[in-house]
């Protein structure tokens, strides 16, 4: 098979999640709702705090960040829950491909929502609240960017992995590890402020050492945007090995079959 | 040298899961199927035949056992053998949002086809099945009976050289199910794939196999063309008789040929083997009595089924 047919397998899920989401109200709730009501919110708490300028940043970069990650996390793991909701999961596994296909595509789409999702909520925050995410040059946002998406694309993967594992009844992840993210990956507060348990659980998350490095451009202080970099392609690369593992497991166990009656 | 579709020795399934017994659905499955034959799995539900047919099209593995399909090692090369064979199923599904047209282009996609290719292949497989009228009709729109032809139709998207059809007509009205019968031969025919087939409809089995495996409880009970398994299991012809008068059923059961008597007021079924010049002598039995109708009657793949699924 040569290149522009092993192209189209990686972008048959992007294809299948943009035909999807475009036939879905509920996208848009998805991609301006919901970030809308996650940025006002913030912004507006911080003016009834008065929250000095340095921490409006602090906090605002921290709700952006946890909005396109969600975005682009759940359009990862649309590519099983869409096959998995319309048990159709058998006819995606009986074709030649393997995870990267699958996560390669959906990826793509999260990074195009995501970006679109980041774009209004620039523009938005720098009206509402005087935030400039381009204070410190194209390249920073960048890099926080692929930091945000690479985080998402592993967490997307983990919830395919789970549904492949665990079945139906893992759909339930899709949505709740985002919010652990939340909790420790330093979103509204400096990871310092968590016990040293969950402390060491931050920083094995890519997103901490990321959302440290951009915020290092309005607040100056250390970061280890390295090891984040590390981390990110560390897990890619560990989940799709595993993805593939979990697939040859759902092959081995029936649960292929069971998604899909 | 050709290489056989199916070669499949002592093949074992049983499914597991976490904190219940493991449940056991095939056992010792043997079987070779030869290229451009229409093979058929008949069994009662629950008898295997999804499982088997999910084995040998590499959904799930077997636990035991070894598959070689069109010559390729099932656990080894299954990335190669999933770009040769396909599946249609039965109550097919599809992402529920996305036109006939959209499957087929996701799907063919995921096969690796790409531009004028891609657009070409989808539009011969939407006329083929006769789509082109629903080619813009979301799949959760479409009646059973259409989806199960854009289940066809996608499972002839790669032009697999071995395609599984498992239950394809189940749940389909009578009228739909004989055009997919059709369908089925004229692709056989048409693009010269072996075709494996499950089914529990005896008609659709009789009519389009060149060779049955019976399965119960996991196991082949039968395995040989419908012609030899009707003939091996002595189900012979089926003598209809409605007559007046006396008739010796005794000396009828006890005739040469004879190979069962079901006996009503005024009416006898008997299942002779004709090889054998037993209808001569079944008729002279009623020299005494008035015949008012008699039918022959070939025995059926339902016959062998109840017989084999007792």
């Amino acid at each position: 098979m040569n290149w522009q047919g092993e192209l189209n397998k990686y972008l048959a899920s992007a294809y299948k999640n943009w035909i999807t989401s475009k036939r879905n109200i509920f996208t848009l709730f998805e991609l301006f709702f919901w970030p809308m009501i996650s940025l006002l919110s913030i912004g507006l708490l911080t003016r009834f705090l008065k929250v000095e300028g340095s921490m409006v940043s602090f906090l605002l970069v921290g709700a952006i960040a946890l909005t396109i990650l969600q975005v682009a996390q759940i359009d990862v793991a649309y590519v099983l829950l869409f096959d998995m909701w319309s048990k159709s999961i058998k006819n995606t596994f009986i074709a030649p491909i393997h995870s990267y296909h699958l996560v390669f595509g959906a990826t793509l789409f999260g990074i195009l929502r995501g970006s679109v999702v980041f774009f209004i909520l620039a523009i938005v925050s720098r009206y509402l609240f005087g935030f400039d995410f381009q204070e410190g040059g194209l390249l920073p946002v960048l890099i926080f960017l692929a930091g945000v998406f690479a985080t998402a694309a592993v967490i997307g993967i983990i919830v395919c992995i789970s549904i492949l594992t665990f079945g139906q009844k893992a759909d339930v992840a899709a949505w709740s590890l985002s919010g652990m993210i939340l909790l420790v990956s330093g979103i509204y507060y400096p990871v310092e402020v968590l016990p040293p348990l969950l402390q060491t659980l931050a920083r094995a998350i890519p997103l901490t050492y990321f959302l440290e490095y951009y915020r290092s451009v309005f607040i100056p202080g250390p970061h280890h945007l390295a090891i984040g970099a590390f981390l990110a392609v560390f897990y890619l690369v560990l989940g799709l090995i595993l993805f593939d593992r979990a697939i040859e497991r759902a092959r081995r166990t029936g649960i292929l079959l069971r998604l899909s009656e | 040298m050709t290489k056989k579709p199916v070669e499949a020795k002592g093949i074992c399934k049983r499914y597991k899961s976490f904190l219940e017994s493991s449940t056991t659905v095939l056992q010792n499955i043997s079987l070779d199927i030869e290229e451009g034959e229409i093979f058929g799995l008949l069994g009662p539900n629950g008898s295997g035949k999804t499982t088997l047919i999910s084995i040998f099209s590499t959904l799930i593995y077997p636990e035991q056992g070894s598959l070689f399909i069109l010559g390729m090692d099932a656990r080894r090369d299954n990335g190669e053998i999933r770009k040769v064979i396909n599946i249609s199923t039965a109550k097919p599904n599809f992402p529920w949002s996305l036109t006939v047209q959209e499957n087929l282009r996701h799907y063919g996609m995921l096969y690796g086809l790409y531009g004028s290719a891609l657009s070409r292949t989808v539009g011969d497989q939407i006329d083929a099945f006769e789509l082109g009228d629903f080619r813009d009709t979301k799949f959760e729109n479409l009646s059973t009976g259409l989806k199960q032809r854009l289940s066809l139709a996608k499972a002839m998207l790669n032009h697999p050289r071995l395609l599984f059809l498992d239950e394809p007509t189940t749940g389909l009205d009578p009228d739909i199910s004989i055009k997919t019968r059709m369908l089925i031969k004229r692709i056989h025919q048409e693009q010269n794939i072996s075709v494996v087939l499950s089914t529990h409809y005896m008609p659709e089995a009789e009519m389009l196999c060149d060779r049955i495996a019976f399965l119960r409880k996991g196991q082949i009970v039968a395995l040989d063309t419908p012609r030899n398994l009707k003939k091996h299991l002595g189900l012979g012809e089926k003598v209809v008789v409605s007559y007046e008068g006396p008739a010796d059923i005794r000396a009828l059961e006890s005739m040469p040929g004879v190979l069962g008597v079901k006996a009503e007021k005024g009416r006898l079924e008997i299942m002779i083997d004709r090889n054998e010049d037993s209808l001569d002598r079944i008729i002279k039995l009623f020299c005494n009595a008035r015949i008012l109708d008699i039918t022959i009657k070939e025995p059926d793949l339902e016959d062998v089924f109840l017989e084999l699924a007792r």
